[in-house]
């Protein structure tokens, strides 16, 4: 993982990166909010550790900054122990967590570890259930035959099969699914998306169904036996 | 030399008897009040040349009896239709047609080659009204026709173009990017398929 570190006390900079580096970390150390915002600029980062005292531009601005310029990375605040406004603050400004100054730096590392796991499990995209395949990275359902997916599609598929067996209504799949931002989605999104996959998996010869009647609930099940 | 012999001139007839056949097979589902049956048909006479290769390639003697006997593709049809739906409604008038049986059938769209090949092929004997190869008449030709979409026409045309051209960088890359092309095409031809069983679903009530 590559790291953005923006912390202006040396002491501490020198201790946080020299830990970072022996757990195989590439970082990058800088010693203000402005130089943080211009190196999120210019390099991809997997995680961002931003101090919020700091001279020229404080943590709190340089985030808002960061994330307005459209960059999502994980980004974790240091924070004083006894301020609860800047951990509201920070997490409102757009951090996705925090440490508490004075922190220790097993703690730090054991986050960074918890994170790295959570990337690599979303590398892992590949799925199966009955004897079909889904490759959420390539978007294609595989079976005897295959055939690509629509980004929905996959996505639907991926918690259908994380799901399987179960009852799961219209509503949650509509809220599992489909972004905040496609306010218009409605159960009759939903429905569409059954039949284009019942045909789908038929396509591929498959002995997993998705059943269930118009409007729901719906359910991913195994076939005793296979296509004819 | 001639590999179809005197049997060439029968070739050239059949192939535009098959073509009436088909014609008025479409026509009949229209009739009906169906939709018609195919978008368009292509057919060939399998050149001199290429059946004389094939014969070398089985191991079959170079002679008319292989050409019109152990191969079954002198005469080849394409119907191409618009919908996967279609398909099956084509291989049905096939099997009701009075002047022709389908002796061999292969799926490769329910089992797509591992290239992303998709078409569902079936070899007919056509009882004809010319003289066949063991001296009977009616005589009795193969055809083999090869059903498929628009989308699995257009996507075999571009693997065709790249199996006959030997210049390619990087081969592999392109092989993988024409299968995950097929992947896609399979995807819009069920989707416009659902979508159209959708449009009509209330049409039997």
């Amino acid at each position: 993982m590559r790291i953005l570190l923006a912390e202006d006390n040396s002491q501490l900079r020198r201790v946080i990166v020299a830990a970072l580096k022996t757990s195989q970390y590439i970082v990058d150390a800088v010693t203000n909010g402005q130089e943080a915002v211009d190196h999120a600029k210019q390099h991809p980062y997997d995680v961002m550790i931003l101090d919020i005292m700091m001279p020229v531009k404080d943590g709190l601005e340089a985030l808002r900054e960061i994330r307005a310029a459209g960059d999502r990375t994980y980004v974790i605040m240091l924070t004083a122990l006894s301020e609860i406004d800047d951990k509201v603050n920070g997490l409102d400004a757009g951090a996705d967590d925090y440490l508490t100054k004075p922190f220790s730096l097993k703690e730090l590392l054991a986050r960074l570890r918890s994170l790295e796991r959570r990337f690599d499990s979303l590398d892992e995209d590949v799925l199966k259930f009955g004897n079909i395949t889904l490759d959420g990275n390539e978007q294609v359902l595989k079976s005897e035959n295959s055939i690509s997916l629509s980004s929905k599609e996959s996505r639907l598929l991926q918690y259908l099969i994380l799901n399987a067996g179960k009852e799961l209504s219209s509503q949650t799949l509509l809220n599992q699914t489909w972004d905040d931002d496609d306010e218009h989605a409605d159960n009759e999104d939903v429905w569409i998306n059954v039949p284009y996959f019942r045909q789908k998996l038929q396509a591929v010869n498959a002995n997993v169904t998705l059943a269930g009647p118009k409007g729901g609930p719906y359910q991913l099940i195994e076939r005793e036996k296979p296509n004819a | 030399m001639d590999i179809y012999g005197h049997y060439h001139h029968s070739l050239i007839q059949i192939q535009k008897l098959m073509m009436d056949r088909l014609e008025s097979l479409n026509q009949q589902a229209r009739d009906a009040g169906h939709a018609k049956l195919y978008e368009h048909l292509a057919s060939r006479i399998k050149s001199n040349d290429s059946m004389i290769e094939k014969c070398q390639r089985k191991g079959y003697p170079v002679n008319t009896e292989s050409a019109l006997r152990r191969c079954h593709d002198a005469i080849g049809f394409r119907i191409i239709c618009n919908f996967i739906d279609d398909i099956p409604r084509n291989l049905q008038a096939l099997k009701n047609a009075d002047w022709c049986t389908i002796v061999k059938e292969k799926d490769y769209i329910t089992h797509a080659k591992p290239n992303g090949y998709r078409s569902y092929h079936v070899i007919l004997d056509l009882t004809t009204p010319y003289e066949d190869v063991a001296g009977h008449t009616p005589g009795h030709y193969y055809v083999e026709i090869q059903l498929r979409t628009i989308a699995m026409d257009s996507w075999a045309s571009l693997e065709h173009e790249m199996k006959y051209k030997h210049n390619i960088k990087d081969p592999e890359r392109i092989g993988r990017e024409l299968k995950k092309c097929a992947n896609q095409l399979a995807s819009c031809d069920i989707q416009m398929q659902t979508i159209r069983q959708l449009i009509h679903e209330n049409d039997k009530e």
